[in-house]
């Protein structure tokens, strides 16, 4: 059993994996001794479908891209427009932006912290979590509608006001939410079962993570202080900071600490757009065509840096439109940490990333010695046909 | 016995439909305390009786590259080492059908045989899953059988015999929770890891390794390890009870004491996280290991200072 | 370090009722913002079209019959309709809304998920499949 090469494949259809991705681990009875992952098994052609419709439908496309960074990918889809078309959207819709989006990184960081405690076996704080997530659901589905895939932006602004009786709901979720996240921060770090888990377990070094590029509360965790709401504040960032969560040991412990930390710092941010939040109408007109110009647009999604970029041609349409998620650069840190490790460590380590595989399929063109092919959407589909007989 | 009778204790009551019919319903009030424990409603009390009707009416697929004899016959084996088990022990406070001088020993292994079981039914197919699962699940064999049949093995030393029915009646009054406070503890855990319980749970960590060593199994095959679980859970419970916790005397005392035994389980279950396959070794042969013998050698300086 | 941080959280859950909702036995009371199935109101209508024209999912045909007499027929495929509300956004009029209460839309027949809004003759001739003034507004 010793001598022998064992490959495990995770995926695509695994327990430990919610989206689909094909990983394959060489182990040496429980050691982990080589790693390689394979994506793309959620490409839906997304890109290439926000290029036959116009700017406004295409914001929905993008905001489907993920379930639970629906908004930000729509937020920055949106700024990149209005930035195109030299539009800027009122203070009161861009504070009413970042109260969702805030509330979003709740949600989201909620979901991971029962997701990853799942992965550890600890199946109570996976059930608690999810059940104290339902609150900013909740809270979300009374300001814009639904509880996932919120829709409030529209082109130039936001569909969706905050009234006094939002605003009172939104106190009173928070003032419950502040106190579970102090108890799950406590477990977190102090739970000695847990623990056993998580400390010194896919340590990643700050130089690592810097050759690597990883982004978002993974770097952060490894001393990296990269965060895109304060190297380059959009919406309301500048006038309402948040203060830099960071963790210097870089293990699965510092991650969840990190982004149990980040939950305080949005419920004060909140609360903050909440006393101050502006006056005025909720939308700028937009035009419907916009001018020839390219742009990008980064915001702080809550698994990292997402990065947009818009090309426009004249028409209503987009002639481009290409994303990269975090959890691109993220994934080839889980490779390059898995290995030494113990078979049992590795559903945590990917956990510890926050990977979200819907967010991560988009086409590249490999070019190779010059010989670039550029395929006609009936070559596509030929190929396909082709294949599959 | 005369025939009848026997016949009658083998298939029916006590052993037989009766004992699996309650390992069913012991394994629903786990799922129900557990899932009360995490604030959410649970199964419905035939919950895991449908399951069972519902596997066996399942066919049953063979997977390439096993060896089919030995892939149907194993759960075969397994669920009546299980059930055999059960005919040593008091179970629903009554005399145990059989017994004879060193049953306990035998009981013990009975039990270990629905682990090798598994183990070999994991070993016996081509998925990478399963071989590690089996892995996983002799090896946990190998570190919790040792505290916790030394565990068992103190109330046995202080009545003085190897027949399980004699232990019992001597713990009838005795409550040797409080004279062996260390070898419950151990004798609790242990049971923990004979199970499969959480945070004991690595051979079949669904988020690792699918479903461990079964995951090739369905239909009848499953049924009949999950029922043999079941058995095993009361059985265990039972010994437990009827030497720690003041015997087993009625049906009233068996049932209130082994499901206040499966209470603490279920709270243990629910508030600790999973531990990795090596440190349940390292919990057991360090820690599980050191304090049955402790307890052990307390008992054998008390019993010669006594005599 | 402590060990079984979660047992306050247990024990409450042995006494608290839980947090399971026994849908469809009890049902919460949406929030008046839900965006349910989307209704169409004729007062105001001009029959400029921008619904359909921004609908993402294509799930709106205006079809006039008549600009001029406001004879407007408004086709909804609840089935491709993803409830964003793009479309009461866009309506300058304000024909739009989407119920709060209209939000278990399943339905055994895909028949079902065709509405037509409009009056009944209008309705009426447009399923009989008269040709309308113009063209449809929208594919």
């Amino acid at each position: 059993m010793a001598s022998e090469k064992f490959v495990i494949p995770i995926g695509p259809q695994h327990p430990a994996l919610k989206e689909p991705g094909h990983f394959e681990f060489n182990v040496d009875g429980e050691i982990v001794t080589d790693a390689s992952v394979r994506l793309g098994y959620v490409h839906r052609g997304i890109e290439k479908g926000a290029e036959t419709r116009n700017f406004v439908q295409a914001e929905y496309l993008v905001e489907r891209i993920c379930g639970i960074c629906s908004h930000v990918h729509a937020t920055a889809f949106c700024l990149g427009v209005e930035r195109l078309a030299g539009v800027e959207a009122p203070p009161r819709a861009q504070a009413i932006r970042q109260i969702v989006a805030e509330l979003e990184r709740i949600h989201s960081h909620l979901l991971w912290v029962g997701v990853a405690a799942h992965e550890a076996g600890f199946d109570t704080l996976f059930m608690y979590t999810w059940r104290d997530r339902e609150t900013v659901m909740n809270l979300l589905e009374g300001i814009t509608g639904n509880r996932v895939n919120y829709s409030a932006n529209v082109l130039g602004g936001v569909k969706c006001d905050i009234g006094p009786e939002q605003a009172e709901a939104i106190q009173i979720g928070l003032n419950f939410l502040e106190e579970r996240t102090r108890h799950y921060l406590e477990v977190v770090s102090s739970d000695a079962m847990f623990l056993r888990r998580t400390r010194g377990i896919g340590v990643m070094t700050r130089e690592d993570a810097e050759r690597m590029g990883v982004v978002g509360p993974t770097a952060r965790a490894s001393g990296v202080p990269r965060d895109v709401r304060i190297d380059a504040p959009y919406l309301l960032y500048a006038e309402h900071p948040v203060e830099l969560v960071i963790e210097e040991a870089g293990d699965l412990e510092a991650r969840f600490k990190v982004r149990v930390r980040e939950l305080f710092e949005s419920y004060r941010v909140i609360r903050e757009l909440l006393t101050a939040l502006p006056e005025g109408e909720l939308t700028a007109r937009i035009p419907r065509r916009i001018k020839p110009a390219e742009t990008i647009s980064r915001v702080e999604a809550p698994r990292g840096e997402l990065f947009y970029f818009i090309k426009s041609n004249g028409t209503d349409s987009a002639e481009r439109v290409k994303v990269r998620t975090p959890t691109l650069p993220n994934m080839a840190s889980v490779l390059a940490l898995s290995v030494g490790h113990q078979l049992a460590d590795v559903p945590m380590i990917l956990a510890g990333i926050d990977p979200c595989f819907s967010c991560n399929d988009r086409m590249a063109v490999v070019k190779r010695n010059g010989d670039e092919q550029v395929w006609t959407w009936e070559q596509l589909r030929q190929y396909g046909i082709e294949y599959y007989r | 016995m005369s025939t009848l009778t026997a016949l009658m204790a083998l298939l029916f009551f006590p052993g037989g439909l009766i004992i699996l019919l309650v390992g069913l319903a012991y394994e629903w009030a786990d799922r129900k305390l557990v899932a009360r424990f995490q604030n959410r409603i649970g199964p419905r009390w035939f919950q895991p009786l449908a399951d069972i009707v519902k596997l066996l009416a399942k066919e049953e697929v063979v997977p390439q590259g096993v060896h089919p004899g030995l892939f149907v016959t194993l759960p075969v084996i397994a669920l009546s080492g299980a059930l055999t088990a059960a005919l040593y022990v008091p179970v629903f406070g009554l005399a145990p059908s059989y017994s004879f001088s060193g049953d306990l020993i035998v009981t013990v292994y009975l039990l270990s045989l629905l682990t090798l079981c598994t183990g070999l039914a994991g070993a016996n197919t081509l998925n990478r899953f399963s071989l590690i699962g089996a892995t996983r699940t002799l090896t946990q064999l190998f570190s919790y059988e040792a505290p916790f049949l030394l565990a068992l093995l103190g109330p046995a030393l202080a009545a003085g015999s190897w027949r399980i029915s004699t232990i019992a009646d001597y713990g009838a009054d005795r409550w040797l929770i409080l004279a062996q406070p260390v070898g419950f503890v151990v004798a609790l855990i242990g049971l923990m890891g004979k199970l499969e319980l959480p945070p004991f749970d690595a051979p079949e960590a669904e988020t690792e390794i699918v479903a461990g060593a079964l995951t090739e199994y369905s239909g009848r095959g499953l049924a009949l390890f999950r029922l043999g679980k079941g058995v095993e859970l009361v059985v265990g419970l039972t010994l437990v009870a009827a030497f720690y916790l003041g015997g087993v005397a009625n049906p009233i005392a068996f049932f209130a004491k082994t499901l206040a035994l499966l209470g603490v389980l279920a709270g243990l279950q629910s508030l600790l996280a999973r531990l990795r396959i090596d440190q349940t070794v390292g919990l057991w042969w360090r820690y599980g290991t050191i304090l049955a013998l402790v307890q052990f050698l307390i008992l054998i300086v008390w019993k010669g200072l006594a005599a | 370090m402590k060990v079984m941080t979660m047992w306050r959280d247990a024990l409450d859950g042995l006494v608290k009722s839980p947090a399971t909702q026994r849908y469809p036995f009890v049902r919460a009371v949406a929030p008046d913002r839900l965006r349910g199935q989307l209704h169409w109101n004729p007062e105001s209508c001009t029959g400029c079209g921008l619904c359909a024209k921004d609908c993402p999912a294509e799930a709106i045909e205006v079809i006039v019959l008549d600009k001029k007499a406001k004879r407007f027929v408004f086709r909804y495929h609840v089935d491709r309709c993803t409830f964003c509300a793009q479309c009461v956004a866009s309506c300058r009029q304000g024909c739009l809304e989407m119920a709060s209460d209209a939000w278990e839309l399943a339905a055994t027949d895909k028949d079902d998920f065709l509405v037509h809004y409009g009056a009944e003759e209008d309705v009426e001739a447009v399923l009989a499949g008269a040709p309308a003034a113009d063209a449809p507004v929208a594919e």
